[in-house]
């Protein structure tokens, strides 16, 4: 009884507490250049060691080795907070400088990924205003496009790009959306304003069920009714069919390396960000899952690592995993109604995920180790870039900035390279010179080293949204203590 | 009032613990030795926690919610707010973590928060 009455009581103390307290996420904090670079700041496990490569990149998201295991990163050019500069393709040199290979279209940043094949790179071009694309980057820079006019126009991207045991190049093109529903929040990631027609296409037919959002009009005035898979301001049916057509959104495709069709591998991601082959040579992808932001907010939703298989649909917009929206109050924001399935028929049942991730940490690119004087051989290595927070909703403390290990088998997490600072955030939150946003995890050849690209600096509020730092951007490797791999910028750098 | 004061009082004592962390929430690697569940039920908890909380408290840390690993509350008191929900966390019924599942997970919960926090 009086347990009861104790927890009662609780609640009422508790209940609605969440949103009195504002949000800390680790980009909300002022940033004064210089960046710091310190290793030590970095925690790995014992018997490990950060190293410092390069230093200085502007908004690097990718890397990869040539056949002579050269190290070469990709910049992206574009990054949220509508900041286009232009993507670029280096080799990083052992004395950690950076050395010019290609440079694009600021059009079709960002780049947001690169691997090596057969003597040449292939460059997934996001296209924020041009489209995505996939690129074949010759060492002396020529370039030729595989594929162009991908649906990447909205808040995510083409992404990934990595080759398969098959000889395809597998590549991503997240959706157009949070969660369907084009709204006020497309409008200040900005792209709204440019493509005020853009919206989700899905892979195959799909059923609606009518489910419509009311918003502000930021462009006219008034307020606007909008429905899943449409334009801004458009109402959708009961029962109406949209039409299914590749390219399309949220989903993995594959090419050939000379170019040809697009082949689709499976469908139904919100942003598949990340993908890496295992040892066994399946296909796991990283989805960057629900913000609670827009027309149609879910609160709860973490990341997800994926197995691949061919030909599934993977649960967006109705499903986060294989739970949907609308299961209890699970995925319901405090500050808004129980999300609503706006599909009237489900084109499949989604799969179970490999592992959950923290909500908001967007974890992002990966690899899985495979050398075992690295250690911890088949689990994946995935960068988590940290929160955007406030923009995609609020966090108790800042979320991601480290690399998580994750056991595909038994979906167990574990931090692997993290800040020292308690609680961990960005270099520029904690007031170290350890990680800021890591992007990418991959190992070397070799498998002995694991490079993790840092995409640099970049900061969040509520007023000006994001703010990324040019030439705050780094390179990391970890090592195994008594592991000597040549190159790098040194222990520490101002 | 007098009648309901001493309840009140418990149960502020039951919740200060939730307002302040008694010790600093990250446990494990790389801060210190990784936590290894020492029973086969620990175990079975681990994945429970994996599965359905780690997306908000990572690692039993804060993250999107408060961190769960530094508040010693008891086994009943978890087992109730994991049923009931509380404040913006979802009530997830036995439909959802049946009462074995339930019951390894609290072992584990238990077991994280007794693991030595780093300091610093």
């Amino acid at each position: 009884m009086v347990r009861g009455l104790s927890a009662v009581l609780l609640v009422a103390l508790l209940g609605g507490c969440y949103d009195l307290r504002s949000s800390d996420g680790g980009g909300m904090t002022a940033f004064e250049p210089p960046r710091r670079y310190d290793p030590a700041d970095v925690a790995v496990p014992d018997g490990y060691r950060v190293e410092l490569v390069a230093h200085g990149l502007t908004f690097p998201t990718a890397v990869t080795f040539d056949g002579r295991g050269g190290v070469h990163v990709v910049e992206a050019g574009y990054a949220y907070g509508e900041a286009f500069l232009t993507p670029r393709l280096l080799r990083i040199e052992p004395d950690g400088s950076a050395v010019e290979i290609a440079r694009g279209d600021e059009r079709f940043g960002p780049w947001t990924g690169v691997d090596w094949r057969d003597g040449a790179f292939y460059v997934t071009e996001g296209g924020e205003v041009g489209g995505g694309r996939i690129t074949r980057i010759e060492p002396d820079g020529a370039q030729r496009v595989l594929v162009a006019d991908l649906p990447s126009r909205g808040d995510h991207h083409t992404n990934g790009g990595v080759f398969g045991p098959d000889g395809w190049l597998y590549f991503s093109v997240g959706t157009a959306t949070n969660s369907a529903v084009v709204g006020v929040d497309n409008w200040h990631f900005g792209w709204l304003k440019r493509f005020p027609d853009f919206h989700d296409t899905p892979c195959r037919d799909l059923r609606l069920a009518g489910v419509d959002y009311t918003s502000p009009d930021p462009a006219g005035g008034g307020a606007v009714t909008t429905g899943a898979f449409k334009p801004f301001g458009e109402a959708s049916r009961p029962g109406e069919v949209v039409r299914g057509a590749i390219p399309c959104n949220g989903a993995v495709f594959r090419i050939r390396p000379e170019g040809g069709p697009i082949d689709l591998v499976a469908w139904g991601f919100r942003n598949p960000f990340g993908l890496a082959f295992s040892q066994e040579g399946e296909l796991y992808v990283t989805e960057n899952s629900y913000d609670r932001r827009g027309s149609r907010p879910l609160f709860g939703a973490g990341d997800l690592l994926w197995r691949v298989e061919r030909g599934a649909w993977y649960g967006w917009p109705d499903f986060h995993g294989n739970v949907p929206v609308d299961a209890g109050d699970r995925f319901d924001p405090p500050d808004a109604d129980r999300p609503v399935r706006v599909l009237a028929e489900l084109p499949g049942e989604p799969p179970r995920p490999a592992a959950r991730l923290a909500v908001h940490s967007s974890s992002n690119g990966f690899d899985f180790s495979r050398d075992p004087a690295f250690g911890h051989v088949g689990q994946a290595f995935v960068a988590q870039f940290g929160d955007q927070s406030p923009t995609v909703g609020k966090v108790w403390e800042p979320v991601g900035y480290r690399v998580v290990r994750v056991d595909p088998g038994t979906g167990t997490v574990q931090d692997f390279a993290v800040n020292r600072a308690l609680p961990p955030g960005p270099a520029s939150w904690t007031g170290g010179g350890g990680l800021e946003r890591p992007v990418a995890a991959r190992f070397d050849p070799e498998g002995r080293a694991l490079y993790i690209v840092d995409f640099g600096v970049m900061t969040m509020s509520e007023e000006d949204g994001s703010q990324p730092r040019p030439g705050t951007g780094a390179l990391w490797r970890v090592v195994r203590e008594d592991r000597k791999v040549a190159g790098g910028a040194g222990e520490a750098a101002p | 009032m007098s009648r309901l004061a001493p309840p009140l009082l418990g149960v502020l004592l039951l919740a200060s613990p939730l307002f302040a962390a008694c010790a600093p929430a990250q446990r494990g690697e790389p801060f210190t030795p990784r936590v290894r569940p020492a029973s086969a039920e620990a175990e079975a908890g681990e994945r429970v926690f994996m599965r359905m909380c780690n997306e908000c408290h990572p690692g039993g840390a804060a993250g999107l919610a408060p961190a769960l690993n530094n508040k010693p509350l008891p086994a009943w008191m978890i087992r109730w707010q994991v049923r009931h929900g509380l404040g913006a966390m979802p009530a997830f019924g036995p439909e959802v973590i049946p009462d074995d599942e339930l019951d390894a997970l609290v072992t584990y919960l238990i077991e994280l928060r007794r693991t030595p926090a780093p300091t610093g």
